[in-house]
């Protein structure tokens, strides 16, 4: 039994939900979340992604556009933030605009981190390893 | 005018693939930023696979469903989904380095009530030129890297 927990725990850990409706950016942040030896969970846009989370609250992170045919990366976060559940998950927003407005609506809200579009694959690894750095010790003090 | 007559007699190469305006020979190109697409090199996984490959097949998919998307939305005065659709294609052009491309695109964004559709027609049929020459130049990227 112990193991069986310790296995889902390691399990639940490696989760990282990614909703994206830009098949380029989904495939890029899919292969630096292998590279931190965890899995991607995909969702094709905002309402896929809402879906996932009804039923499902056992990722370490979570990645999301800001801008999403039918649900905002916006709107997830702040569900997500509403929930019990899902409040302790760090969010990471990817978002196309260079608006700071956006960046200050993103962090109240209660994004963990904010990466502007266009990125360079090392700031995209840095903000990876700091998202899930922050999951863990989430975690940890959890 | 074609995307076709546009490049004619660009360069000697222009039959197996249509070049973009500004480019001398070979891949170079201001259309295309090959720095910025050859950085992702560094994230290729050790499974055999080719990351810039897989990334150049999913934009080349992507972008021409978006920029039929903007000439439908142009058409139809679909001021809202043009943007969205411009907004996209703007986000993965600029990652891998498709810059004309992702310029465009921000001018399309920044559009508004004001400006005339002839304008804003002007712009889509830049685009569309500028799209199938930066998709040319990813065709031969990928070609390169396939051998």
């Amino acid at each position: 039994m112990e193991s069986f927990r310790i296995t889902l725990k390691q399990a639940t850990l490696k989760r990282v939900l990614v909703a994206d409706d830009d098949p380029v950016m989904r495939h890029l942040v899919t292969t630096i979340i292998k590279q931190q030896e965890c899995e991607a969970v995909l969702a094709n846009d905002g309402r896929e992604a809402y879906r996932i989370l009804k039923g499902d609250s056992q990722f370490r992170a979570a990645i999301f556009d800001m801008t999403m045919p039918y649900l905002e990366g916006l709107d997830l976060i702040r569900y997500m933030r509403s929930e019990r559940r899902l409040m302790r998950i760090p969010i990471m927003m990817i978002s196309a605009e260079q608006d700071l407005e956006l960046m200050v609506s993103s962090f109240s809200a209660g994004a963990t981190a904010f990466l502007p579009k266009p990125f360079t694959p090392e700031q995209l690894q840095s903000a990876m390893r700091m998202l899930l750095g922050s999951g863990s010790s989430s975690l940890k003090a959890a | 005018m074609s995307f076709d007559q546009l490049t004619n007699n660009e360069n000697a190469e222009s039959n197996q693939h249509p070049v973009a305006p500004g480019s001398a020979s070979g891949i170079a190109s201001d259309a295309l930023d090959l720095e910025v697409l050859n950085a992702f090199e560094e994230l290729q996984l050790d499974d055999g696979s080719d990351l810039i490959v897989e990334l150049i097949d999913l934009y080349l998919h992507d972008a021409a469903q978006r920029v039929s998307q903007i000439r439908e939305a142009s058409l139809a005065t679909e001021w809202v989904l043009l943007k969205r659709a411009a907004h996209n294609l703007k986000g993965s052009s600029g990652n891998l380095g498709v810059r004309k491309v992702a310029e465009i695109c921000q001018k399309l964004e920044w559009m508004d009530r004001q400006d005339s559709p002839e304008k804003i027609a002007d712009l889509v049929q830049l685009l569309e030129y500028e799209s199938a020459g930066a998709n040319a130049l990813l065709a031969a990227v990928r070609q390169r890297r396939l051998g």
